[in-house]
């Protein structure tokens, strides 16, 4: 069965690049600037500004459910060492969980703007705040394991597959 | 030969003291974490333009989706994006010369698209430039539509604007992959390449 698998090149990929830290470009601008776009909203009372946040918030939730996958794919690739195992676990339990938390902020925001597009209570602008942290906290995580351990750049492949690391 | 002009160190040396193993001050880059506003915000303006522009055709599946929609409303998530992409981009981009000054690509690695190191730095340094022109002026352009052009219209956009758009994803493309191999293949920023370069353990160095 192994022999049907693509081959793997020298990222250990299948494909050129890691396409995850492409897609989480849309779930990271989406999801902040979304909150952004609703603390502005509310602060200098422009309620258009709930529709731009609103359809951000949406595209951030579908796009998490991709980058997901791709993450869930090249994490299984990777081949973590030392202080990076940790790191990737946590940033595991967080994208699955920050999946479910943007799914929950989108319904309840569908609720909201069903009711009345032009008002947003202020109990919603604090949960888009910590999912915003929570965010932020993952960003961290994922860019520990890129620009410190080096996962899946072309010399630490190279030292994994010598048995260096 | 020592020149009497040249006794001081290269001003980039007088910074070396303070660098960590990664070549920067800091232990992450910034660099890589605004391009995610930059690329996010324009790909995703432009998206919502192109569903503005083809709302007709849509109406039926967002009442299907029990998804209440306005034209207007996608416009606007076209033109906010925009403008926000723009005023970030100006961050992205001198971020990314900070970063690329204190830049030490991996000896010796031609990248899977077959440029040394040097090439791809340029390429990616005056391309960036570059292209947050074209982004300020897609902003001024689609600022002219909103406001001037097509004020009064449905669609807020000329189909001229959304192919300029979709253009502009394949340069922000080629450009995001030569900025990828930057990191993944010369090693630039990334700690633990930076730590094999130097001939050191990744066991002990990096546990």
């Amino acid at each position: 069965m192994a022999s049907l698998l693509p081959p793997l090149n020298d990222h250990n990929l299948p494909w050129m690049d890691t396409l995850h830290p492409i897609v989480v470009h849309f779930v990271i601008a989406m999801a902040l600037v979304a909150f952004v776009y609703d603390l502005v909203g509310v602060v200098a009372r422009r309620p258009a500004l709930f529709e731009v946040g609103f359809w951000n918030l949406l595209f951030a939730t579908g796009a998490i459910f991709v980058a997901i996958i791709f993450g869930q794919v090249e994490a299984g690739l990777a081949s973590p060492f030392g202080g990076s195992r940790a790191i990737l676990d946590i940033h595991t339990t967080i994208g699955w969980s920050l999946a479910g938390v943007l799914s929950l902020l989108t319904g309840w925001r569908y609720v909201l703007r069903s009711r009345d597009p032009g008002s947003l209570p202020l109990s919603f602008l604090g949960a888009g705040a910590l999912a915003s942290a929570l965010i932020l906290v993952q960003i961290v995580l994922g860019d520990k394991l890129v620009w410190i351990y080096g996962l899946h750049t072309v010399p630490v492949v190279e030292a994994i597959r010598q048995g260096q690391v | 030969m020592a020149l009497p002009y040249l006794s001081e160190p290269a001003p980039i040396e007088q910074l070396a003291g303070s660098l960590g193993p990664n070549g920067l001050p800091y232990s992450l880059p910034l660099h890589p974490n605004l391009v995610h506003f930059t690329i996010g915000l324009f790909v995703i303006a432009i998206a919502f333009d192109v569903a503005g522009a083809l709302y007709p055709f849509e109406r039926r599946l967002f009442r299907f989706l029990a998804l209440p929609v306005t034209r207007a409303g996608l416009h606007d998530v076209g033109w906010y994006n925009l403008l926000v992409c723009s005023g970030l981009s100006f961050f992205t981009v001198a971020a990314g010369f900070y970063e690329m000054l204190l830049a030490q690509p991996i000896a010796g690695v031609r990248s899977s698209i077959g440029l040394d190191a040097i090439t791809t730095m340029l390429w990616h340094g005056v391309g960036g430039v570059f292209l947050l022109l074209l982004i300020v002026l897609m902003t001024i352009w689609r600022g002219y539509q909103r406001f001037l052009w097509r004020r009064d219209m449905g669609r807020q956009v000329q189909w001229l604007y959304l192919l300029a758009g979709l253009l502009l994803f394949g340069l922000l493309g080629l450009h995001g992959t030569l900025g990828a191999e930057l990191a993944a293949e010369f090693g630039v920023h990334v700690t633990a390449d930076q730590l094999l370069a130097a001939g050191q353990n990744l066991r002990e160095a990096l546990p």
